[in-house]
């Protein structure tokens, strides 16, 4: 990367660190949490559904399993959140192993509704589940406030840390596939998935690493939201919206790209939020209505984000 | 106890869905086969129908069987119009931009729906068709038999249309060879347009139908354009008559194992068969694609 | 580039946003409530915030000094100087995840001193727990499942009674009247929404059947908001059981009973838990297709024999919103007047003052609208004083009172008329 470009990500991560020093009340730092929360699992749709160009709407069930898992460790066995939220990634992992096997000789839009049908039986399966807490759902217990518990009460900034460490993680993950042969044969697969196979690339499983390491990190955040919010249930971490919605954080920044989920979510979370927060407590759903919008003139006009529309606009500029 | 009688009466009140999940599976399976563009916005579109239905009867007391013709007529028209606006700039886009942009329609349509008209459930109260009809210990609504009825004529009448009428012939060889038929004078946009319109012509029948004895409210849609995506792609997609034979499948599938195995399993099961389906058939019963 | 301007961005939406918050008023004392108002239950809660602002006049004018509740007239809370109650409303549509989102904007955004609601068990169960996480007080009027009572905290308090109490109520009744009328009961089915009220109350009657002696021939739970009943319905009339108990919320309950109306289920007695059951809007949609249905409730209006303010008070209310108090209304009506009484006790907006005021709670019954025989909180913050009766539906949807039986009006209708002898 260029010189230039590396200071501004310098700055902006310094900005980012002391954020919470200036901004102390809860909601400003709640949106923050929010838009490395989806920033995250954007970046991670956009390994299988961005480089390796496998559309998937399914990703919620990734989040769900790493919720559920590390809460229910927590519950049921008294385990910290955070060998739960890694355990939960292996386990995401594990399901990603289990759908791609039969899913990945499917083409195009039976893919896609592949990927929809299993996700809904998991949220059917979820909602039946006394064990797990069915359609109830499960309320985290309120523990003292700690690191090791990863519960916090009285301030949300060790939240807005940890969600920042994960997104970072995450933008370094993408980072170093985006630079290696992994990501490589990922955009080969994506760009000519025959021309791929005659080239003696085994695209089968390069397609389940990419969905492996996109379960692994949409898992992880899912653990985190639990312990955010101390309630899961079906309805929250498990739904089609919720599996679209990954798919547009990527889309809209630019798919295929390093930034542009971080891109999607600061532009789509603040949009959510705003308008629950200044148009009437209680969700009118009118941050859907210009998300709706927001998809619509995207995906006919930019498809490639915005980003897409800054290097257009670069382009007019150097001429 | 599970009676035969009972299990014939599920099984009839499963055709009996399964009709509507046809009619709705056909329209998308048409506009499918024209373009080669999923309509994400299917199940919103159907929702659109069962409120003109429900505003007809609201505001000026139109039965919602005689505002049948209406809600063809405006979602036949929402339909071309859809087309010319939005899906049109799509015919060259990828794949993941036509997806985002008919699910965005969708959900623009069903959250503007909420915010004007409020997440409640709304019911007709005093439709024309009410009651039921006894044959034989089988009890049937009247509102869901007249439905099924009137959904399999639409059917028949598409099937005509499409196969035995020059209109059809010119839409059905747009949707095999483009330029073709464009070099025979054909306008394709006006028959992807046509296409459009006939397929959400049929929401406009399914919806204005259920508006008899189902609930209406912005989100309701949303469930039906799941199980028409499942049902095309069950059929096949290509195949209209697979769509339709399909979304009685479903229909079929739901209610019985509603009561044999689970009533809150229902849905999986339904998702379950397609997963079966597809994955032996990776083109579904009688698809060509 | 692109990344100065996306900090730039969002730093200019957050300068605005994270300096300003409003100031809180001096003069006002907020209390949130977060209720169902649109949305298949929007209806219900509808009727609660209607009720809680009759409540609210009652306190802030001086008109209705007569009136035998607790801050009758009384112009604003006179200990915190007259100052007037205000309450901020919020709609939860049913979902847990909102209510949670809404209770912490109250708390920290809206400034409130306590949070109320929210009618749907679960989502009162997670917007008290934010109240509990934050140590904040948590008042509610009118969920009825048992377990928001036996979590352990110390912020949460419920006026009105719950499901172990409501259910004992219906089945002490079933007993009784299969004594007196040598009737024996042999088999019952639950059917019930699945999110905590629906689970807590089959759990609970499924208990109390097995104390009886009673078979549970069908457990059926169905996702809440339901479009379609038909194969769960099916099911029901397979089993045939002696008594249907029925626990559901507005829309499901109006479906339950025009599906059993379509395939011609008949129940000889139904034993519903409120809610769904009672709500004015399920009448209005159903008519006399109600009729037969019994529930547990907290309000009649022939109670009035004994409680002779209760005509007054239901005509202030009809005579605003055009219908009769409801059960859950009634109780929002009542335990937002006791909850404002402790606030004035409190003498202050701290919340811990508050809960210890609350905590001291003694108001006697003759001040309730509510056949109860007061209110008084236990260590769990439930009040211990709480009783219920039965009603039936009877004549075209009339409402009489058929348990206890030195209360009641009328007699049960028992067994309930086949759907082809009804006119």
């Amino acid at each position: 990367m260029k010189n230039k470009n590396w200071v501004w990500l310098i700055i902006g991560a310094i900005l980012v660190l002391l954020f919470p020093v200036f901004f102390t009340l809860p909601f400003p730092r709640h949106l923050m949490i929010m838009i490395f929360l989806y920033a995250t699992m954007g970046l991670a749709w956009n390994l299988i559904g961005g480089y390796a160009g496998q559309i998937s709407l399914g990703h919620a069930i990734f989040f769900g399993t790493g919720a559920y898992t590390s809460t229910l460790m927590l519950m049921k066995l008294g385990i910290t959140p955070w060998l739960g939220m890694l355990v939960g990634g292996l386990l995401s992992m594990g399901i990603a192993f289990v759908i791609g096997y039969p899913c990945f000789k499917l083409a195009g839009h039976y893919f896609a509704i592949a990927t929809i049908a299993i996700g809904e039986i998991a949220m059917v399966l979820m909602i039946n589940w006394d064990w797990a807490g069915s359609a109830v759902g499960l309320t985290l217990p309120i523990l003292e406030e700690g690191l090791w518990n990863f519960e916090f009460h009285t301030t949300k900034a060790p939240y807005y840390y940890i969600a920042f460490g994960i997104m970072v993680f995450a933008l370094f993950v993408t980072y170093g596939v985006d630079r290696s042969k992994l990501g490589f044969y990922f955009k080969a697969i994506k760009g000519d998935l025959e021309g791929a196979r005659s080239l003696g690339i085994n695209t089968h499983r390069y397609k389940f690493y990419a969905l492996a390491l996109s379960a692994f990190l949409t898992s992880i955040c899912g653990s985190f939201y639990a312990q955010y919010v101390l309630f899961i249930d079906p309805d929250s971490t498990f739904p089609l919206l919720l599996s679209i919605i990954l798919c547009l954080v990527a889309t809209l920044g630019g798919v295929g790209t390093i930034l542009g989920p971080v891109i999607g979510a600061a532009i789509l979370i603040p949009i959510s939020e705003f308008t629950r927060i200044y148009l009437g407590g209680g969700g009118k759903g009118t941050d859907l209505i210009l998300y709706g919008f927001l998809i619509m003139i995207i995906s006919i006009y930019q498809p490639f984000g915005v980003i897409g529309i800054a290097k257009r606009l670069r382009k007019r500029e150097s001429r | 106890m599970l009676t035969t009688e009972i299990i014939i009466q599920t099984i009839v009140s499963g055709i009996l869905m399964g009709c509507i999940y046809a009619l709705v599976a056909v329209g998308l399976c048409l506009i499918w086969g024209l373009m080669e563009i999923v309509n994400f916005a299917h199940g919103d579109y159907l929702m659109m129908a069962m409120f003109t239905s429900f505003w007809a009867y609201t505001l000026a007391g139109i039965d919602p069987l005689l505002s049948l013709p209406l809600c063809l007529a405006l979602l036949f028209a929402i339909g071309w119009f859809t087309y010319y606006i939005i899906i049109k700039k799509l015919l060259r886009a990828t794949f993941l931009a036509q997806i985002l942009a008919t699910f965005g329609l969708g959900v623009f349509v069903r959250y503007l729906a909420q915010y004007m008209w409020s997440p409640d459930f709304r019911t007709i109260k005093e439709p024309l068709l009410a009651g039921n009809i006894g044959i034989g210990g089988i009890f049937v609504g009247t509102p869901q038999l007249v439905a099924s009825i009137i959904c399999v004529v639409a059917f028949v009448f598409l099937y005509v249309l499409m196969n035995k009428t020059e209109l059809g012939f010119a839409i059905l060889a747009t949707s095999e060879d483009r330029e073709a038929a464009s070099l025979m004078g054909i306008d394709s946009h006006k028959m992807f347009a046509l296409g459009w319109g006939v397929g959400c012509g049929c929401l406009g029948v399914a919806g204005a139908m259920m508006a008899n004895f189902f609930y209406i409210f912005p989100e309701v849609g949303f469930n039906f354009g799941l199980i028409a995506y499942v049902a095309v792609a069950l059929g096949g997609f290509g195949s209209v008559p697979g769509s339709f034979l399909a979304g009685i499948i479903i229909g079929v599938v739901e209610f019985l194992s509603g009561l044999i195995i689970a009533p809150a399993f229902k849905y999986a099961f339904v998702f379950l068969i397609y997963l079966l389906v597809v994955f032996i058939k990776p083109m579904g019963l009688f698809g060509r694609y | 580039m692109k990344k100065g301007l996306f900090i730039g961005f969002i730093a200019a939406g957050l300068l605005t946003l994270g300096l300003a918050s409003p100031a809180p008023a001096q003069e006002v004392i907020k209390i949130g409530s977060i209720y169902p108002l649109t949305g298949p239950v929007g209806q219900a809660g509808i009727n609660n915030k209607n009720a809680i602002e009759l409540a609210m006049e009652i306190i802030n004018t001086t008109k209705y000094k007569h009136l035998n509740v607790p801050l009758a007239g009384a112009g604003g809370l006179p200990n915190l100087k007259g100052a007037k109650v205000q309450v901020v409303f919020s709609d939860h549509q049913g979902k847990p995840d909102l209510g949670l989102s809404e209770a912490e904007r109250m708390i920290t955004q809206e400034k409130v001193v306590v949070l109320t609601g929210c009618y749907h068990s679960n989502v009162t169960e997670t917007a008290s727990m934010v109240a509990e996480r934050m140590k904040f007080p948590f008042y509610n009027f009118e969920s009825s499942s048992p377990k928001l009572t036996q979590r352990g905290y110390k912020w949460f308090f419920r006026s009105s009674p719950h499901d172990e109490t409501f259910s004992e109520a219906m089945f002490a009744f079933v007993k009784e009247y299969g004594q007196k009328k040598k009737i024996q009961f042999k088999t019952i089915a639950v059917m019930y929404e699945d999110t905590l009220y629906g689970k807590d109350s089959a759990r609970i009657e499924k208990l109390l059947a097995d104390k009886a002696g009673y078979k549970v021939v069908a457990d059926i739970p169905f996702r809440r908001g339901a479009t379609s009943l038909t194969s769960e319905i099916q099911k029901l009339k397979a089993a045939s059981p002696d008594i249907f108990f029925p626990t559901c919320y507005i829309s499901d309950a109006i479906l339950m009973t025009k599906t059993s109306k379509e395939l011609d289920y008949n129940a000889p007695m139904v034993m519903a838990q409120n809610s769904g059951h009672t709500e004015p809007s399920f009448l209005e949609a159903v008519g006399k297709d109600a009729d037969g249905i019994a529930s547990r409730e907290e309000f009649s209006l022939d109670l009035a024999k004994h409680k002779p303010m209760l005509t007054e008070i239901n005509q202030m209310y009809k005579d605003r919103y055009g219908r009769d108090f409801s059960g859950p209304a009634a109780r929002a009506f009542v335990g937002f007047l006791a909850l404002c009484d402790a606030i004035n006790r409190a003498g202050s907006t701290n919340p811990e003052a508050i809960r210890e005021a609350i905590k001291k709670t003694n108001i006697p019954g003759d001040k309730l609208i509510t056949p109860w025989r007061g209110i008084q909180f236990d260590e769990n913050g439930q009040n211990i004083l709480v009783d219920a009766i039965v009603i039936q539906y009877q004549d075209g949807a009339k409402r009489y009172t058929i348990y206890p039986f030195n209360l009641a009006t009328r007699e049960i209708v028992y067994p309930i008329p086949r759907w082809s002898e009804r006119k």
